[in-house]
């Protein structure tokens, strides 16, 4: 089991930090963050920034955990698979969470 | 032991009933792999009756065939059986008759479970039928959006056989979801470490595993507006708190990976066959698994794409838009690794090649007006056109049936243990391919000139008359394609010559079986040394046979298989399993009797249906077990194992983590629920909350992590004094003070059926009520079975299994009591 | 984006056909997995996908009204005097329209808008969740129960256009239409004065 939720590791917290910039979005918008002003942009862009920031820091550490000789797994193909599905999980979040730095604020047709 | 004298010593022990009557009684995953895979195609003709119905129809303008009320049935019908009847069965049908063959065991884990699955899909499926028959089908399109099909527009009973039908059906995925997890991570033949699996059996597992998370939300809400439209309570009603939103949401966070559950399958099809057809292995295995993988989690980061044009804000679309556009990444890797495959290897044009060519040209183009539809400008003009319908059957048809089709001509020798003669299917699949495009590039086509989906007629003057008939007539011809398939399939599994083994001279060891394959498939399990276990070892199926393997030694009367250690795939435990019986046949009609009762609101049926279910459920687990130690087995080769009930992981704990896995994954979208209507629904906050109380947010959940933790002291019982009652009695004693305090916090909500508010509670705290209650069963079981004598220090795998239980009641039930309490403390 | 789609499928199919063709040596894993998976699967197709996102988003932001006020206000959006608020509540069968220019005035099934200027319609609905379309002007928004959606259209010259409903609403779905007026600027005022029905 431990070996394959070590597969499964990184792209579930791309999920889990996927759904929580959503839910960010969603709560900034309905609580009006992009009208509060905070170093030269708005509440909402520095949240969103930063959640995406943390997410990407948590899987560059997945990665370097899974690197490291201490969590190295028992075989040569886990090993691998979880190295790969731990570049999906930090390419997913590069991917999907960069609309945070450059679209506009809550607009739309909404 | 000759061969033959060890065939018929096995066949005795494993095969079913002879005649009709093994149907019912049958618990053989061969069985009913095909009684699956009968059944779904069963269905696949129905739904392709009303796919012609409907493309009749539509052949002309003013076409006065069918009124706006029945072409309503008809397309909500057609897509209803096409998802939920047709394609999911197929998958569950195809992966149950395959996989232990292709793992090198007996059976799946759970014989009965597949059973109960099966009678739950062909029960659940026949109440639909039943409302196609009179008349009274559902009729508010496949994905059944409220308000429309809440009990205001829509107060006909149609709507209550889709939600209490499809659920129905749903039990058997998530049991064939849970079986296969289990049987892919520990049923295997040994040696078989992870990356020596058959590739179809990676996309198998990680199918299942999308079941059980993906089915759980459409569970969910199916729950909710059935509550709605039967009990009044509004969480889809917008002046009483609810939000027709959350429908969509929880209907798309369950739609969207359903396109990926069905595709899945498929492609692990496509990556068995290519190989086998090119004269070498699969390119990238690894790359292959990681993006199966990979699709499977991106998948679940996509369902708003079929919101775009619900005015969520454009950051969110934008969220939603990348991700749709990564999605297509893994599924380019994998159809280059595909072609890179053919390209190392010597590909040969045979009829199951055909049928995989067909697959790439269509799902190549469904892929790419894929992409383009994930552009959110794009979206704003095609979504509800016909261009979206003719791209979900590029993706549906190209990426499920005919990686189907060609599954079939490729295992039919298989299964019939005969060879084809007619040139029929030849014949069949150019039909198919030219009447599948005909139709469906015509309605790319008229979708783009703006003809909506979902209209029962147009006007000669808008000009589309001509295109819908191109149409239509393409689509009479895949018809007669289809039926030839189906002409060619019967004359080869009754009149066909007999064929020899391994006809394709593949790798996978459901070829070193027999064909057809015995019910017990193997006389001996193979000690798999490589990926492809029968490339390099002609002589294997032969001393298989010979019982040179594991278990070749059949000396009791006892179904005998055997479990390995998930990674390295080294044997570690012996499995008996359970013999013919018709448990699981009555045990679903009787779960049809609860379905049935809500649909035709004879509620006083209701509980005395769930009690038969659970007296049922206690029968089924009593009837396991020993009430003697067995001590070590001999499982041949010098191997000698304990019993699975011996242990404390037994496959039933393996389930349970499955099951639960589902079932968490049901209560954390009640949660979204609760706190998507909280912040995003008008109408809150509602006139009062529930008046927060210490008292009772402090026993209910002290009580319930006790009764956790007093089960955990009940297994240390047992193990060092062979004493797990006290413990037990004390975490029975527990679980009831957590019941009666979710009982208590019921009798506090206010009026469910005034506010999304009060309904939501209301919901969470029978949730937890319920799983208090089937904690309490549980161990009241546990205790039964202590005095009787079925458990020892040895034989402890229940108490483990209890342990799950209590666990994960301690878990929601804090967290519903937080939740219910929070929102008090906060105001 | 069409001829893009034709190129990569054109492209798809001539490597699967070629595979029969050829009759050369097998290659290895490791070559092929360079070649099909790393150069094909992924940088080809992660290049093609990443420029089509970026391109995709752009123009969404670019089709959107005026919102973001504030720190956020828009880029590229046009907020301004000239916007004309409308807004239209849809039910089974009929769309209601009103107009902040003229609040007494209400239309059943015709819209009427000023040719030239952008046009703010505030979407929603009584009963069960329809959707706004008015092909040759915008994309479709949807009216969903308890809430307000807000579409941008502009009509570049004065005509009818002709409205549907895009969400499957019941029996009546097909016949649910509605017809857009563009009015040029002279009669627009007449219609804003109360001149004109
Ligand atoms: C046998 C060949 C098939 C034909 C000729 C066909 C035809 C059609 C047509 C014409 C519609 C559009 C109805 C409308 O909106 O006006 C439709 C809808 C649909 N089809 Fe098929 N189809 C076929 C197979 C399939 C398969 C294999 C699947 C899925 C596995 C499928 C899933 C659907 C779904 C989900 C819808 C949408 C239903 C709705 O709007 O609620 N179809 N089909
Ligand atoms: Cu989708």
């Amino acid at each position: 089991m431990k070996d394959v939720l070590r597969i499964l590791l990184a792209p579930l917290l791309w999920l889990a930090s996927f759904s929580a910039t959503y839910g960010l979005h969603g709560i900034g918008c309905a609580l009006g963050w992009p009208e509060i002003a905070l170093w030269g942009a708005s509440v909402f862009r520095v949240a969103l920034l930063t959640a995406w920031l943390v997410a990407i820091l948590i899987q560059v550490a997945i990665l370097i955990v899974l690197h490291s000789d201490r969590f190295r797994a028992a075989s040569a193909f886990t090993q691998w698979a979880s190295l790969a599905t731990a570049w999906v999980g930090l390419v997913a979040v590069l991917w999907t969470v960069y609309p945070v730095a450059v679209i506009t604020a809550c607009g739309g047709n909404g | 032991m000759t061969a033959l004298r060890r065939h018929r010593k096995l066949s005795a022990i494993w095969s079913s009933e002879p005649g009709f009557r093994g149907w019912f009684s049958s618990v053989n995953h061969s069985d009913l792999g095909r009684m699956f895979l009968v059944t779904a195609f069963f269905f696949f003709l129905v739904g392709g009756v009303l796919a012609m119905l409907i493309r009749a129809q539509l052949a002309t303008p003013h076409s006065a065939f069918a009124d706006a009320g029945a072409f309503a049935q008809f397309f909500t019908m057609h897509g209803t059986i096409m998802m939920f009847l047709f394609a999911i069965p197929t998958f569950e049908g195809l992966a149950i008759y395959l996989l232990p063959k292709m793992l090198g065991t007996r059976d799946l884990a759970f014989p009965r479970l597949t059973a109960y699955g099966y009678w739950c899909y062909a029960f659940g499926g026949s109440m639909l039928l039943v409302a196609l028959v009179f008349g009274i089908a559902p009729d508010g399109g496949w994905f059944m959006y409220p308000p429309l099909t809440g009990p205001l527009h829509s107060p006909g009973i149609n709507t209550d056989f889709w939600l209490i039908g499809i659920t129905f059906v749903e039990i058997s995925a998530i049991c064939a979801a849970v079986e296969l997890c289990v049987s892919i991570l520990k049923y295997r033949a040994p040696g078989m470490s992870l990356d020596k699996m058959p590739i179809f059996a990676w996309y198998a597992l990680v199918t299942a595993l999308m079941i059980l998370t993906g089915f759980p939300p459409l569970i969910l809400g199916s729950v909710l507006l059935e509550l709605e439209r039967a009990f009044g309570l509004p969480f889809f009603q917008a002046d009483l708190g609810g939000d027709s939103l959350l429908w969509q949401h929880l209907f798309w966070l369950f739609g969207h990976p359903e396109v990926y559950i069905i595709f899945l399958p498929a492609a692990g099809v496509i990556s068995t066959i290519i190989p086998v057809m090119a004269r070498t292995t699969l390119l990238g295995y690894g790359w292959i698994v990681a993006s199966a993988v990979a699709l499977a989690f991106l998948s679940f980061g996509l369902w708003v794409h079929h919101m775009f044009t619900t005015g969520i804000p454009l950051m969110g679309l934008a969220f939603f838009s990348a991700a749709s556009t990564l999605v297509a990444v893994p599924t380019g890797v994998q159809v280059f690794a595909w072609i890179g495959t053919l390209w190392k290897g010597r590909p040969e044009m045979h009829l199951p090649m055909l049928h995989i060519f067909g697959f790439f040209f269509t799902f190549v183009i469904g892929g790419l007006t894929g992409v383009m539809v994930a552009v959110v400008p794009f979206d704003w003009q095609a979504h509800d056109t016909a261009f979206i319908t003719a791209h979900l059957h590029y993706v549906l048809f190209g990426g499920f049936v005919f990686p189907i089709l060609a599954g079939i001509y490729y295992w039919l020798p298989l299964v019939s243990g005969r060879k084809r003669f007619f040139r029929l299917g030849e014949v069949a699949f150019a039909l198919i391919f030219l009447g599948f495009h005909g139709t469906f590039l015509a309605m790319h086509w008229v979708g783009l000139m703006g003809q909506r989906r979902r209209i029962e007629t147009y006007d000669a003057e808008t000009g589309w008359g001509a295109i819908n008939l191109i149409s239509s007539i393409s689509s009479f011809i895949m018809a007669i394609g289809l039926a030839m398939v189906l002409i060619d399939v019967l004359i080869h599994a009754f009149v066909a010559v007999r064929g020899g083994r391994n006809p394709w001279k593949a790798g996978t060891l459901e070829w070193a079986s027999m064909s057809p394959p015995p019910a017990y498939n193997f006389a001996s399990l193979p000690h798999v040394t490589s990926r492809d276990a029968f490339h390099g070892d002609p002589g294997l199926a032969n001393r298989l046979a010979k019982g040179e393997g594991y278990l070749g030694d059949p000396q009791s009367a006892r179904r005998e298989t055997l479990t390995v250690d998930i990674a390295t795939g080294d044997p570690d435990f012996m499995v008996i399993y359970p013999g013919n019986t018709r448990l699981p046949i009555l045990m679903a009609a009787v779960t049809g009797l609860f379905f049935l009762s809500i649909l035709i609101k004879l509620y006083w049926l209701t509980p005395l249906a769930l009690a038969g279910v659970a007296a049922l459920a206690l029968v089924w687990v009593w009837r396991l077990g020993a009430r003697t130690d067995a001590g070590p087995q001999d499982a041949g080769r010098g191997v000698t194992l304990a019993l699975a009930g011996e242990t404390e992981k037994s496959p039933g704990w393996w389930g349970s983590v499955f099951l639960l896995v589902a079932n968490a994954t049901f209560f954390g979208s009640l949660l979204f629920g609760y706190a998507f209507l909280w912040t995003v629904a008008p109408g809150w906050p509602p006139q009062d909350w529930l008046a927060p109380s210490l008292v009772e947010l402090g026993i209910g959940g002290a009580a319930a992590l006790t009764s956790a933790l007093a089960m955990r002291l009940a297994i240390r019982g047992n193990r060092h004094r062979a004493r797990p009652l006290p413990g037990l009695a004390f975490a029975l004693t527990a679980t009831l003070v957590t019941a009666v305090t979710f009982a208590m916090l019921l009798s506090r909500v206010p009026p469910p059926d005034g506010h999304a508010y009060a309904a939501t509670l209301f919901v969470l705290g029978s949730y937890a009520l319920c799983h208090a209650l089937i904690a309490g069963l549980m161990l009241a079981f546990a205790i039964a079975r202590a005095r009787r004598g079925y458990t020892s220090p040895a034989r402890q795998a229940e108490f483990h299994i209890v342990s799950l239980w209590t666990d994960y009641l301690a878990v929601i039930a804090t967290l519903s009591l937080l939740a219910a309490h929070l929102p008090g403390f906060l105001a | 984006m069409l001829a893009g789609a034709a190129a990569i499928l054109a492209l798809v199919l001539g490597l699967l056909l070629a595979a029969f063709r050829r009759r050369g040596t097998a290659s290895d894993e490791a070559a092929g997995v360079k070649v099909w998976i790393i150069g094909l699967g992924f940088v080809f197709s992660m290049s093609v996908l990443a420029a089509l996102t970026v391109y995709g988003l752009f123009a969404g932001q670019r089709l959107m009204p005026g919102a973001g006020a504030g720190v956020e206000a828009g880029v590229g959006t046009r907020v301004g005097a000239d916007v004309v608020s409308v807004s239209a509540e849809a039910r089974q069968w009929s769309w209601r329209f009103a107009y902040d220019d003229r609040p007494d005035h209400i239309t059943d099934d015709v819209l009427h808008i000023p040719a030239g200027r952008p046009v703010d319609v505030a979407i929603t609905t009584t009963d069960v969740v329809h959707s706004f379309w008015v092909p040759r002007l915008a994309g479709k928004l949807d009216a969903i129960p308890g809430h307000v959606n807000t579409l941008r259209i502009e009509a570049d010259t004065p005509g009818t256009y002709q409205g549907l409903t895009a969400e499957y609403n019941g029996p009546g779905y097909r016949a649910h239409v509605f017809t857009v007026e563009a009015h040029d600027a002279q009669s627009w005022d007449a219609f804003v004065a109360g001149d004109r029905q």
